[in-house]
């Protein structure tokens, strides 16, 4: 499943010659800043090294599988950027539809899907050729994307349209639309592939799907964090641990990011962050949490074996999504 | 880049395809024909910096930003558009849009309008909602067939209030013109002042002639002389005399109200909560025309019923209309806050942006301003002192 993309990284190495074979394990943090247009990169002490301009308003972010390129989703400039975890430099850039805002690659990684909320497409570009292969119509606002690990489906969350659209990836179309809560925004799946999780902004809750059946499962989840109503809560980002045992959830205006348990859905701690915490990523020895606090311009880390918020450090404005090279 | 998409036909084909089974479901939408409100010379000297236009355009916004939606639950959803020239044409197409069976109609009226539409059909099995007129009154009417998008002038009163609060401009010098409309505005200012304590040093009203004998009334500087004060609020829907009054004040003070910092369900510069895609998906449908506060609420008052008839499922009147006024109706307007109708008044809970010509400064209900059962109601008249008249 690991395979590299062999044609983009020989054209990478002729560009640069110094392309290093592997960067992967830097204990780099990598921040996108929608506003101030730039990812800025943390060394594992948390201290700021370098911030590196991109197109403007940077915000989805993703590693190739080998973690020696980083993928930026740039809204205002209709691209994603490129960026040389090696060198910290942008390196190329791939045009897209208008406003692509989150993005998921193909297990084989020659595909890319992005979510373009001003023209309600979910566009597959092919990896090799840069062309735009697939143009499925969405509900209006198309945001989270997920491919599942057979690379056969892609699931799609429209903003608007309160829904998920099921796409066979084969064909291009739509193959069910799914009536979830208001204002969907991401897509969590569980390891064991049986659970997809989607956070509704706006109706404060998160929908479970059955991936089996495609259908709602259960309840949906609420949360009621210490100081706050329920619609309060703005569930945006998610991040799941590699045993599928614990789920966070960013919570958005109520300033507090959840950790669930996933078995019973019941949330062990709600921990509090900076302000309107979107984006939450976990170390891959999953002892730390990082959360970009969109309107506080920090990002905060959580202890995970104390469940509690070690340290908030700025970054810039509107933090959108935090990665990790580790 | 070359862009090729050779498979999007065929999701777009399984959406758009109409399925045997489709339900066709007619919303209703009542304007007055030649409205004054929306002539683009009225338009120029508006508060608004945005030119007039027809807020039809949002409602069929509304509607196709939701298509998906009425297609997966096989609804066809569509807008029947109707104008008449006066009360008793309109109160005549209601009766006749309710007989083709049209459930929900957004009234598109100035106040006296709605007052007289609404008050005549209630023994209609349909649902009204004002989408425009923001008079207080029509609210304590308690019509059982009314409910209401656009904010109220208290709503919008009580968000400028709060933010002079928290700025700590507490002594306010009013200004009022001579319309019925600016009156209005005035009330709601003032119950709103009263509500958070806020000092009216003085009142006054003033004229647009630039007669001498009358000089206190329509000279800048005399209207604004004579009293100390750390900010003017201004009641002007003419406009005429509202624009040329900051900068020019005897004091310098800023100026708030129909002019300067105004409130409203909606602003073009509001670039949060996913308002730029609302925005510009406004501007490529209107061919350039920026979303007004008026256009935000039929756009939310189209959304809210297309929503109530695809999570019912149903078409039946009573069942939908159960579903839009209860909390289950969640709605997203693009202000970062789910949106329902409140129970006593009918009026939909909003935040009101406070925005100058070209950036929005601040979004109410403020942090601190606290309520013991939802925070948007410290905007508007709240249940307990709600009456009706």
């Amino acid at each position: 499943m690991k395979q590299f993309l062999l044609p983009l990284a020989v054209a990478l190495a002729t560009a640069f010659a110094a392309l290093p074979a592997s960067a992967a394990g830097t204990g780099m943090i990598f921040v996108s800043n929608e506003k101030s247009h730039e990812v800025v990169v943390l060394d594992p002490s948390h201290q700021i090294v370098k911030r590196i301009e991109t197109s403007r308003r940077p915000r989805d972010m993703h590693f190739n599988a080998e973690k020696t390129l980083l993928y930026v989703a740039c809204g205002d400039d209709d691209v994603i950027d490129i960026i040389d975890v090696a060198s910290l430099e942008v390196v190329d850039s791939i045009p897209t539809g208008p406003s692509p805002e989150v993005f998921a690659f193909s297990p084989d990684e020659k595909t890319m899907f992005v979510s373009n909320e001003e023209d309600s497409r979910l566009e597959a570009i092919d990896m090799e050729s840069r062309l735009s292969v697939q143009d499925v119509p969405t509900g209006a606002e198309p945001e989270g994307v997920l491919i599942t690990p057979d690379g056969k489906t892609a699931y799609v969350t429209s903003e608007v349209a309160d829904m998920v659209h099921v796409v066979d990836v084969a064909t291009g179309a739509v193959t069910k639309n799914i009536l979830v809560g208001t204002r969907p925004r991401r897509f969590i799946l569980t390891p064991d592939g049986s659970e997809l999780w989607v956070s509704c902004e706006l109706s404060s809750e998160i929908y479970v799907i059955d991936t089996a059946t495609n259908e709602i499962k259960g309840d949906s989840l609420i949360f009621v964090p210490p100081g706050f109503r329920e619609e309060d809560v703005t569930p945006v980002g998610m991040a799941i641990t590699k045993d599928g045992s614990k789920v966070l959830v960013s919570l958005g205006r109520a300033n507090h990011v959840a950790v669930v348990d996933t078995a019973n859905k019941e949330v062990i701690q709600y921990v509090l962050v900076g302000k309107r915490p979107w984006s939450v990523d976990l170390s891959s020895d999953e002892t730390m949490a990082y959360v970009a606090n969109g309107l506080s311009d920090d990002i905060t880390i959580i202890d995970m074996n104390t469940l509690a918020a070690t340290e908030s450090i700025p970054v810039g404005r509107v933090p959108h999504s935090v990665v990790i090279d580790d | 880049m070359i862009k090729v998409a050779p498979l999007a036909v065929l999701a777009l084909g399984l959406l758009s395809a109409p399925a045997l089974a489709q339900t066709p479901i007619t919303i209703g939408y009542l304007g007055l024909a030649e409205d004054p409100r929306y002539d683009p010379l009225v338009a120029y000297t508006r508060i608004e910096i945005a030119p007039g236009g027809n807020p039809i355009d949002g409602a069929e916004m509304g509607v196709e930003d939701l298509a998906f939606v009425s297609d997966a639950v096989e609804q066809a959803v569509s807008i029947d558009h109707q104008e008449a020239a006066d009360a008793a044409g309109l109160i005549a197409k209601v009766g006749e849009m309710a007989g083709a069976g049209e459930g929900f109609i957004m009234l598109d009226l100035p106040a006296p309008l709605v007052d007289q539409v609404a008050a005549a059909t209630q023994d209609l099995p349909v649902t009204l909602v004002n989408t425009t007129a923001p008079a207080d009154y029509l609210r304590n009417r308690c019509y059982p067939n009314l409910l209401h998008t656009a904010a109220s002038d208290r709503q919008t009163s009580d968000a400028m209030v709060q933010w002079l609060r928290l700025r700590d401009w507490t002594r306010i010098l009013m200004l009022v013109g001579p319309l019925d409309r600016d009156k209005e505005l005035a009330a709601a200012f003032r119950a709103s002042a009263e509500r958070q304590r806020l000092e009216i040093v003085d009142e006054r009203e003033f004229t647009l002639a630039t007669d001498p004998a009358n000089r206190e009334a329509n000279n800048n500087q005399l209207i604004t002389g004579g009293a100390d004060y750390d900010l003017i609020y201004v009641a002007d829907t003419d406009g005429e005399f509202a624009r040329y009054l900051p900068y020019d004040t005897q004091l310098p003070r800023p100026v708030i109200g129909t002019t300067g910092l105004t409130a409203s369900e909606w602003q073009w510069a509001w670039d949060r909560d996913g308002s730029t895609q609302v925005t510009i998906r406004f501007e490529e449908k209107t061919g350039g025309r920026r979303m007004t506060g008026q256009d935000w609420a039929t756009w939310i008052a189209a959304k809210s019923i297309v929503t109530a008839y695809a999570k019912t499922r149903s078409t039946d009147h009573q069942e939908v209309d159960e579903y839009l006024r209860s909390s289950r109706l969640r709605m997203d307007g693009s202000k970062g806050v789910q949106l329902n109708f409140r129970p006593w008044d009918g009026q939909m809970r909003m935040p009101i942006v406070l925005a100058t010509h070209n950036a929005v400064i601040a979004e109410a209900p403020f942090e601190g301003f606290l309520h013991q059962t939802n925070v948007l109601d410290t905007l508007g008249t709240d249940e307990p002192e709600h009456q009706c008249l």
